[in-house]
């Protein structure tokens, strides 16, 4: 089965219900959802299935040239339970207020969301005996390294989704998509003595299991791990970095949703088009239709077919991403960027529970001529490269991120040297022109773009940004 | 470790007099299934030693009210609860949503096929509740008056208290109220109940000149009734507007190692990342914690005493009862610099020797229980903040804390500050723009010089998450603490 069971599906059996409370939406999620959790190489809890169907009833009500949205989630799909839901988004709407004067739902005719990949199909059928596999494939790549590193904890946790969408204007839409999240803690007991251990965290989010990519993965994560042993602080001051995927996507999608949504317009926070905020070489997409994107789908949260949008023309902003509401507010049309269950760049498995807010999909950073990482390596002659940042924590508001270098490595003379741990790095990721900024130090943009969670992008070269340590 | 419970002959907990105080009945949302989920558990119960069942209703409404728009984000009717039995491999567990009498068979099915496989012949490790206890939050004005009309009214008050600073363009202002009731029920006969209000407020004032923006924020949130709503005055909502639009020419703060003077809110992501996190005795099982080890033994000065305590009356993460079951208590973590104790479930207890210390959350029934902490602080010390100033000499004082992470296996802290000021020559001068500091927990304590006095003290209301997901309510605070760090851009 690769899509919700029609009839069955959450939205439709509510929508049925909706009858003269025009305009309306209704969102529906049916979520089955499969765990293993372990401690070292053994099995510490299996949870599942946890299972869970409900639904976010959204009314619009126009008032005095503005429209009032009201919403309310629920489980409860007795005809008394969605009753109360919508009496609830009623009084809600009813003092609630939006800038437009009225709400153009989309049809669902014309352009279709077509197919995208999101949907892994073994774990979809066989979701136990998937993880399973998984799981014992994880173990098998960790055996022979005892002396030097272990898994120390972590999980793998799948979530199977039959996402339903209907609204007053015809649309009657779903698709069903997997989401696996794992999280791996890798402990490094090799390299010098006298150093507590080290651990290497992994935070990944993808729509398929991919058990065939585990032994190289983790000949990566165990040599970063032990590589954490021996890092130390790097000197205080400006040097050239180079950032991996794995932390520009701690950075970017925040950045970017901050500014770039029709919601950043409408508070006077959004960049002209035209503007410049970034080199030449900087060409930045949002794409919701990269298959097997944890944010890709057919449709986004209301039923618009999702599609690529230019951020960042050759470092020039280009478009900004907007949802059904804010689109109307500007006299324009969604981009398909509405989604729910946001927060701070990372997604709930239980999506009907918040309305939708605008947020960009996977943002793409165009692959660019800086080459492989050597080359960038050596184009940098002397910096850091930046591995993996404790937390980066983006400010949408300022644009500015910083956080504590958990491993990264000292280049020198165009090659990598001795790891680094401890201090910080950060700066502004987006700044008005002229002034300073990840965009604005762009030196060089690799050649080959790799999926780390929310981002598709190869590792780029900075200029300089400030490094503190001892 | 620390506490003083004892074991009644069945190996059960006993617990003090208090507990048995509140009147066992029924409450709002669940009232209607207790009964069957009473039965479920029954049922269960004659398949294995050990059942247990987390029932959850919540109810509340938030508002978020800017110049453009007001929305409501009303939190979900949603019901749902989660069985775990004892198998004998371990534990099992199956959530649902719906607490109809279909979905608990549903449950119920799903949970008597795992133990059909793994039958359980055994009691499980550690400590099962046997507490009984009902409680509802008390409030001095109750939270379902604020209802959509009034909330939107006060919200808009407030957003006019911001807007009437110059160069203050957009504010931002959320209030939001929540009733999260949770029923627990287990074979040991063990009940409780309870209905947590929690009530917070927002407002984040932005200053824009030329592009550049800036934000200072200000956050009430804890434990009551609309009451602590009140706690936002205009005269607070402006001096956070003014600091907003000071951000706009804050210079770059000072770089490297050097003394750090942490407020009351930074003192709170310090408690919370460094030794919260690395006492959650999950870590110590998984045998990941830099704190391990050092139990029992001095790991800072004298002056430093840190707790969790989940029963600080009003604190935005008071509970009554943690999700195993066990009465809320106060843990001593640091003890006059020595490290005492750990946060426990049933398990960790069981497998350390030591008693469950109700740290035992779920973020929802729909998510595992995990080691969780509640309210983290550092208890005041007796120094003035002048007289901390005045040591620091020179260096910066860090605050309105973002956000923090641990690394229990490598004993390392990063915490983010939005803004500072500098010292220089044993006063505080400029103010200075967002920062991280970083740094090895053991040698931030041995330079820990000074903790001010209760005069200082503040909790603060926030989230933290295991991992990257569930997340739920926490506190962390203290009064200022004085030491030395690394300190970068952020």
């Amino acid at each position: 089965m690769s899509g919700p069971r029609v009839g069955e599906a959450a939205a439709f059996r509510v929508a049925d219900q909706l009858a003269g409370k025009e305009p309306w939406e209704v969102f529906g999620d049916r979520v089955r959802r499969y765990e293993i959790h372990f401690r070292g190489d053994t099995i510490e809890m299996t949870r599942g299935p946890v299972a869970l169907e409900g639904y976010g009833v959204r009314l619009f009500r126009s008032h005095d040239g503005a429209t009032g949205v009201g919403y309310q989630a629920s489980n409860d799909f007795s005809p008394e339970g969605v009753r109360d839901a919508v009496d609830a988004a009623e009084r809600a709407a009813r003092y609630a207020r939006f800038p437009v004067a009225r709400v153009e739902l989309p049809s669902g005719h014309g352009a279709s969301g077509g197919i995208v990949e999101v949907l892994d199909r073994g774990l979809w059928e066989y979701p136990v005996d998937s993880l399973d596999s998984y799981f014992a494939a994880l173990r098998a790549a960790f055996e022979g390294r005892e002396k030097t590193s272990q898994l120390s904890f972590g999980s793998v946790r799948a979530t199977l989704s039959e996402t339903s969408i209907c609204n007053s204007a015809g649309l009657r839409t779903g698709y069903g998509h997997t989401t696996v999240e794992l999280e791996v803690a890798v402990k490094g007991i090799g390299g010098p003595e006298g150093p507590a251990p080290g651990e290497y965290w992994v935070n990944d989010s993808d729509r398929r299991l991919r058990p065939g990519e585990l032994p190289e993965r983790v000949d990566d994560w165990c040599r970063f791990a032990e590589d954490v042993r021996r890092g130390r602080p790097p000197p205080t001051g400006e040097t050239a970095v180079v950032l991996p995927p794995t932390v520009l996507s701690g950075i970017l999608p925040i950045v970017f949703g901050g500014r770039f949504t029709g919601a950043a317009r409408l508070r006077r926070a959004a960049p002209e088009p035209g503007t410049k905020l970034g080199e030449d070489i900087a060409t930045v997409y949002d794409d919701g239709r990269v298959p097997w994107g944890p944010m890709s789908s057919p449709v986004d949260d209301e039923g618009v077919p999702q599609r690529r949008r230019t951020l960042l023309d050759h470092g020039t902003v280009s478009e900004i991403l907007y949802d059904t509401l804010h689109a109307g507010a500007f006299g324009t049309r969604s981009t398909g960027n509405s989604f729910r269950g946001i927060a701070m760049g990372m997604r709930t498995w239980f999506r009907f529970l918040q309305p939708p807010i605008i947020a960009p999909s996977t943002i793409v950073l165009e692959p660019g001529k800086g080459g492989l990482e050597a080359e960038l390596i050596e184009a940098a002659h002397d910096g850091i490269w930046i591995q993996e940042i404790g937390w980066s924590s983006p400010d949408p508001i300022t644009g500015t991120f910083g956080g504590e270098i958990r491993l990264g490595y000292r280049i020198r003379d165009g090659k990598l040297a001795e790891p680094v741990r401890g201090g910080t790095v950060g700066g502004s990721a987006l700044a008005v022109e002229g002034s300073p900024s990840l965009m604005t130090r762009l030196e060089a943009v690799g050649s080959r773009a790799s999926f780390a969670e929310l981002v598709f992008t190869p590792p780029v070269l900075v200029r300089s940004l400030t490094v503190a340590g001892d | 470790m620390a506490s003083s419970r004892r074991r009644n002959r069945r190996g059960h907990q006993d617990y003090p007099p208090w507990v048995y105080r509140f009147r066992v009945g029924s409450m709002g949302e669940l009232s209607d299934c207790e009964g069957n989920l009473y039965h479920a558990v029954a049922r269960l119960a004659q398949r294995t030693p050990f059942v247990e069942v987390l029932a959850e209703a919540s109810a509340g409404l938030s508002v978020r009210v800017d110049a453009h728009i007001t929305s409501f984000q009303t939190p979900p009717r949603l019901r749902g609860a989660v069985f775990r039995a004892w198998t004998r491999t371990g534990w099992t567990e199956v959530s649902i949503s719906g607490l109809d009498t279909s979905s608990l068979r549903f449950a119920e099915s799903a949970v008597e096929r795992v133990l059909a496989r793994r039958p359980a012949h055994e009691e499980p490790p550690g400590l099962s509740s046997i507490a009984r206890l009902e409680k509802t939050t008390p409030m001095e004005r109750p939270v379902r008056d604020m209802d959509e009309e009034r909330l939107v009214r006060l919200a808009k008050d407030i957003l006019s208290w911001a807007e009437g600073v110059p160069d203050i363009r957009e504010t931002e202002v959320q209030l939001s109220w929540r009733i999260d009731e949770r029923l627990y029920l287990n074979s040991s006969a063990a009940r409780c109940s309870q209905a947590v209000s929690r009530v917070r407020g927002y407002v984040s004032p932005v200053a824009t000149e030329n592009g550049r923006a800036e934000s200072d924020r200000l956050v009430h949130g804890g434990v009551g009734g609309a009451e602590i709503f009140d706690r936002i005055t205009s005269e607070e909502v402006r001096r956070t507007a003014e600091t907003s639009r000071a951000l706009l020419h804050s210079k770059t703060p000072p770089l490297g190692k050097q003394a750090v003077l942490l407020s009351p809110s930074m003192t709170g992501y310090f408690a919370h990342e460094s030794v919260g996190h690395g006492a959650e005795a999950d870590q110590f099982v998984r045998n990941r914690s830099y704190l391990q080890p050092l139990l029992g033994e001095v790991v800072g000065p004298e002056i430093l005493t840190i707790v969790d305590n989940g029963a600080y009356p009003g604190a935005w993460s008071e509970i009554y009862a943690d999700d195993e079951g066990h009465p809320a208590q106060r843990t001593v973590l640091i003890d006059h610099g020595r490290l005492v104790g750990a946060l426990h479930d049933r398990d960790t207890a069981a497998a350390l020797g030591a008693l469950p210390t109700a740290n035992t959350r779920r973020a929802d029934v729909f998510s595992r229980a995990f080691v969780r902490m509640t309210n983290t602080y550092v208890e005041p010390g007796e120094s003035s903040f002048d007289e901390l100033v005045k040591e620091a000499r020179n260096g910066v004082l860090l605050e309105a804390g973002v956000a923090g992470i641990e690394d229990p296996q490598g004993g390392q802290i990063q915490l983010k500050a939005r803004m500072g000021h500098r010292i220089e020559n044993g006063k505080v001068t400029d103010l200075v723009s967002a920062m991280a500091l970083s740094g090895r927990v053991l040698e931030f304590f041995a330079s820990i010089r000074g903790v001010s006095g209760k005069q200082d003290f503040v909790l603060d209301s926030g989230s933290c998450g295991k991992g990257r997901t569930d997340f739920m309510p926490n506190a962390a605070g203290g009064p200022y603490v004085l030491g030395t760090a690394v300190v970068g851009r952020a």
